[in-house]
């Protein structure tokens, strides 16, 4: 059994707890985070990607509107370039009540939020798919936000400052000491999932950032945290319809937020309240409500091609609530364990939007601060990640980037521009075990043909890797001591290329002394993940989970390919190893009974 | 006045064409595209798979009787797949591209396990994973890759090329028990171009320069193995590549490895299909989507096509739908779970609901429902309705639109194409020129 040490133990690698992680090790805490599965893989990869002004909450959750529209100016600076300034119109569709545009416009003059009405006929010049019966449109500073590359930042930034971040370590207990009365948790012990192995963290203070796993964190130290699990379902259209957030004007309801990011336009959400937090379900009525409120944004969406459903599930709390998780706020909660329930060393912070994390985490770390008697202040409200210098994300740059410096031939992933040396550079620099991981790195396989090219090269390039690990020490699979968590090159296909070790002329990279070689374990030879068979077939039943909801018309015949290259050509359900397995398989096949 | 329009120009209606020419009719074939021919391997894999079962068919000839009753194969029986491959190789072979049974090629006379003699015997070669892929004709550059030739093989790979991982295809068929390795040959030594696709490497390879200098870089890292290269051996002078490489290499055996779509070998069987039509005086014309049709009682009078301008109305005696399945476009499936044929809107067995369409796991070995609907059809190949009778006198159907059959699941798609396509070829020339009128 490892054993580690830290005066802050984070459980949860999710937009919150990375978060709590960075501005802890900020402010000089010893901090170690903990993470079940890939970063984000909870409800921050699973969300639209607005960056919200506020206005949304305006009328409804005003105290969540305030929260949102200081964080929204404070993550533009410390996250530029996670984030696509692209801006927000709340529109009056002809089935939107009359009196609340008004209501809205004044709530969020009151509450200081940014909003200025345009006429409809300018609205439609600037974005002439949408209603052409919408009547009135105000403008607000809505944006949308990669929240896997925002939080791969954050994580970068935390580790820079000394966190030490552990994906994939999955916690199976809490310790508690101490006598009745002055009870306290004291650490805590965690699996890791690749190697199986038990690691024990004692830590002055553990802060529960696990999203909606919350109340099971919680019910590991007996003590009940009943979180509001509210599931949202969204799709993904294969292009942009607007390059600008499209909100319905009204109180917030299913389907009524349309988010342009990356390259495609995100419709969502529903919000249907589940008891478990990966009922990650996707209903065939909600891809028709979906389609059918898209519809009344932009006319004709539900005839788009469809690429994929998902689904995320909100971590809410309220005290003592019996209703709709709709109703549920959005605000913040912050659990003392020690006041609520005479458990020391023990946080619980939850609820609040992915565009509050920051102000969560600091909140956490303050409440941290006071209970371990020290006084430190945050830092992270004037600390950027790495990669702001890039500026605001903007559509074409990878384009440009790779025509700039005639990349084409190095495309694995034609759909999203993925390069050879992106995928190289992600594995190589932030911890991988699973395609999956590197899609949400690079975005592989997040194309209309969902992985049906770009899966076996992916797999090929990364037995490379393996085996040149296992043979030529030149040019070792991963270089030693690269530092985890470089980020910041990772979605650009021009610094990949730079930062990439040159195949042929790489030196043996320094190891800083005492630090342990850092390898992704889909390239280590040692590990069993690292399987290209296991992780092809892996990176397939998952791309097929989140298409087979939406698949009629010309995203069917697409399938149909991918079955051709996988079946006809590759046989791949005929290779090797069928039995072997990832900690993710069973995961993939999830709701697969019938 | 034509006897027998086509519509559609993958395998199964250009060979349906060919064969219908051979037999004396006039013949035209309408497509919207180029047909899905060079999407796949560019092999015949007449039956690899019984549906829902794990280990590979060995002969066809023996387990296409085990096939549910309804299965094309069945309705044509053993006696009339087996006609329709010779015809297949003969029309292949007059146009340079030999394809035999990779079980019974010439090359494997005197190799332990080959017998010599043409049968049903399906071979294992290998896929771009090192998988085993069960195929019952391969084109001649391909058969040399035969599983059950046990002499050690090294796989090439060109450095840079996106599509061929030599090593992971090397480490799979070691995995099986095979004698295997995987090596570089550095492409930058061949030509300045950084586009390495399939198709722009198979260009390459039809000039002589490059073809001298792929087989002295293949000798230097070949030990004395057979050799596994990516399928990229020449576009149009293929044959000329393979004898350079095989009098570059000496007697050295090697062969090729399909890549991912689009296929090189898939290209040079579609243009050897096109060349043969072509010398039969038969025009496949492309960009005419078939779009309408109109009838006189029971019998289809014309199709309309969708062309540049106009649509234009293409009569004919018989109409021969060879649309393909929801891959080539000739099956649509909408939102609300219905399945339509996109043509003549023919009765279509498909399950009653979206929700039935599709498996949780996408590799499961039966396969997804939807992809198995399709066109049931009569012994004669024309179109039945929901009574069971024919739904047109003059309309018939073949290759990947037939119901009751997953050509990808059982690996049976070109098999599918070129049986069907023939028999329902000949069901027409019967029709309209009943025997023994016809002659070779």
């Amino acid at each position: 059994m490892r054993r580690l040490e830290a005066e802050i133990l984070v459980i949860g690698g999710g937009a919150t707890g990375t978060g709590v992680a960075w501005d802890a090790a900020l402010r000089g805490f010893r901090t170690v985070l903990v993470e079940r599965r890939d970063l984000t893989h909870g409800t921050t990869g699973r969300y639209h990607g607005l960056l919200h002004s506020g206005a949304r909450y305006v009328l409804k959750d005003p105290d969540s509107a305030v929260e949102c529209s200081g964080e929204n100016s404070i993550l533009r600076r410390t996250h530029t370039h996670c984030i696509e300034d692209t801006g927000g119109f709340f529109v009056v569709t002809p089935e939107d009540e009359k009196d609340y545009p008004d209501r809205f416009a004044a709530a969020c003059l009151r509450h200081g939020i940014p909003c200025e009405e345009l006429s409809a006929a300018a609205a439609l010049r600037r974005e002439p798919l949408l209603n052409p019966g919408i009547s009135r449109v105000f403008e607000v500073p809505d944006a949308a936000a990669d929240s896997f590359l925002a939080t791969h930042a954050t994580a970068q930034a935390a580790s820079q400052a000394g966190a030490q971040l552990l994906p994939y370590h999955e916690l199976v207990g809490l310790q508690i000491s101490g006598a009745e009365g002055s009870r306290a948790v004291t650490g805590a012990t965690v699996v890791d999932a690749v190697s199986g192995e038990e690691v024990r963290i004692d830590a002055d203070l553990v802060i529960n950032a696990a999203g909606a796993w919350a109340g099971r964190v919680a019910a590991l130290a007996d003590i009940e945290v009943r979180m509001i699990l509210g599931r949202g379902v969204m799709l993904a259209t294969n292009t942009r319809l607007t390059n600008t957030v499209i909100n319905r004007c009204k109180m917030p309801g299913d389907g009524d937020i349309l988010v342009p990011i990356h390259t495609v336009s995100v419709i969502g959400t529903t919000d249907e309240q589940v008891n478990q937090p990966e009922d990650l379900r996707v209903e065939a009525w909600e891809v028709d409500l979906m389609l059918a409120e898209g519809d009344k944004l932009v006319p004709g969406l539900s005839r788009s091609r469809i690429l994929r459903a998902w689904a995320g599930v909100r971590p809410l709390y309220q005290d003592n609530f019996s209703g709709e998780s709709r109703d549920a706020t959005r605000s913040t909660a912050l659990l003392d364990h020690a006041k609520r329930d005479g458990i020391g060393g023990f946080l619980t912070i939850t609820g609040g939007k992915w565009t509050t994390f920051r102000r969560m985490a600091e909140s956490a770390v303050d409440a941290a601060c006071a209970q371990l008697g020290v006084s430190r202040p945050c830092r992270t409200a004037d600390t950027f990640v790495p990669g702001v210098e890039q500026g605001h994300y903007w559509l074409g740059h990878r384009l440009e980037e790779i025509e700039e410096n005639r990349l084409q031939a190095e495309l694995v992933c034609e759909c999203e521009l993925v390069t050879r040396s992106m995928l190289e550079n992600a594995v190589r620099r932030n911890p991988t075990v699973t395609l999956d991981d590197l899609r949400r790195d690079v975005r592989l396989g997040m194309g209309p043909c969902q992985g049906g090219f770009c899966t076996y090269r992916a797999v090929g390039i990364l037995h490379q890797m393996r085996a040149a690990g296992e043979t030529g020490p030149q040019e070792p699979a991963a270089p030693p001591g690269a530092a985890e968590w470089e980020v910041d090159s990772l979605q650009s296909p021009a610094r990949s290329e730079n930062v990439a070790p040159a195949r042929a002329s790489a030196g043996p990279v320094q190891v800083p002394p005492g630090e342990a070689p850092q390898v992704s374990a889909a390239i280590d030879p040692q590990a069993a993940v690292s399987q290209p068979n296991l992780l092809l077939r892996d990176f397939l039943q998952e791309r097929w989970k989140g298409v087979a909801p939406i698949l009629w018309g010309q995203q069917l015949r697409q399938e149909r390919l991918d079955e051709l290259i996988y079946l006809s050509i590759l046989n791949a359900d005929h290779l090797p190893g069928q039995e072997e397995e990832s900690p993710m398989s069973g995961f993939y096949r999830l709701n697969s009974e019938d | 006045m034509l006897d027998l329009l086509v519509i559609g120009a993958g395998l199964t209606g250009l060979f349906a064409a060919y064969a219908a020419a051979r037999a004396g009719l006039r013949v035209r074939v309408i497509a919207k595209g180029m047909g899905a021919t060079h999407w796949h391997a560019g092999t015949i894999d007449l039956l690899g798979y019984l549906p829902g079962e794990q280990k590979p068919v060995a002969d066809w000839v023996e387990a296409v009787p085990e096939l549910p009753a309804a299965h094309p194969y069945r309705n044509l029986g053993v006696d009339a797949i087996r006609t329709a491959m010779v015809e297949f190789q003969r029309l292949v072979a007059g146009a340079g591209l030999p394809y035999e049974s990779a079980a019974a090629g010439p090359w494997f006379a005197g190799v332990a396990g080959g017998s010599g003699e043409q049968d049903g015997r399906n071979s294992m070669l290998i896929s771009p994973v090192g998988a085993p892929r069960p195929v019952y004709l391969a084109p001649a550059a391909q058969q040399p890759a035969n599983l059950a030739d046990t002499r050690p093989m090294v796989i090439v790979g060109l450095t840079g090329m996106p599509d061929f991982y030599p090593t992971l295809i090397a480490e799979n068929l070691c995995r099986q028990g095979h004698r295997a390795r995987g090596a570089t040959v550095p492409l930058d030594k061949l030509t300045a171009r950084r586009d390495n696709s399939p198709l722009q490497l198979a260009r390459l390879f039809d000039e002589p320069a490059a073809q001298a200098r792929l087989a002295e870089m293949v000798a230097d890292v070949a030990a004395g193995e057979r050799v596994g290269l990516p399928a990229v051996l020449g576009l149009h002078r293929h044959a000329r590549t393979c004898a350079h490489l095989q009098e570059a290499t000496g007697a050295r055996a090697f062969f090729e490895i399909p890549t991912l779509p689009p296929s090189v070998p898939g290209l040079r069987l579609d243009t050897a299909l096109r060349e043969s039509l072509a010398g039969q005086g038969v025009r496949v014309e492309t960009g005419m989507e078939a779009c309408g049709f109109g009838t006189d009682g029971r019998r289809i009078e014309w199709v309309e096509s969708e062309t540049g301008s106009r649509p234009l109305r293409h009569s004919a005696r018989n109409f021969l739908l060879a649309t393909g399945g929801i891959l080539g476009g000739g099956i649509h499936g909408d939102r609300c779970g219905r399945v339509r044929e996109v043509v003549f809107d023919l009765p279509l067995t498909a399950p009653q609901a979206r929700s039935q369409w599709l498996r949780p796991l996408f590799l499961d070995s039966r396969g997804h429902p939807v992809f198995q609907c399709g066109v049931a059809v009569d012994a004669r190949c024309q179109p039945l309705d929901e009574s069971g009778a024919p739904v047109y006198d003059n309309l018939w159907a073949a290759g990947a639109v037939l119901a009751h059959t997953d050509p990808i699941r059982e690996r049976s798609r070109e098999g599918i194409a070129i049986a069907t396509g023939y028999a329902a070829a000949a069901a027409v020339a019967r029709d309209v020129s009943p025997p023994p009128a016809a002659d070779n």
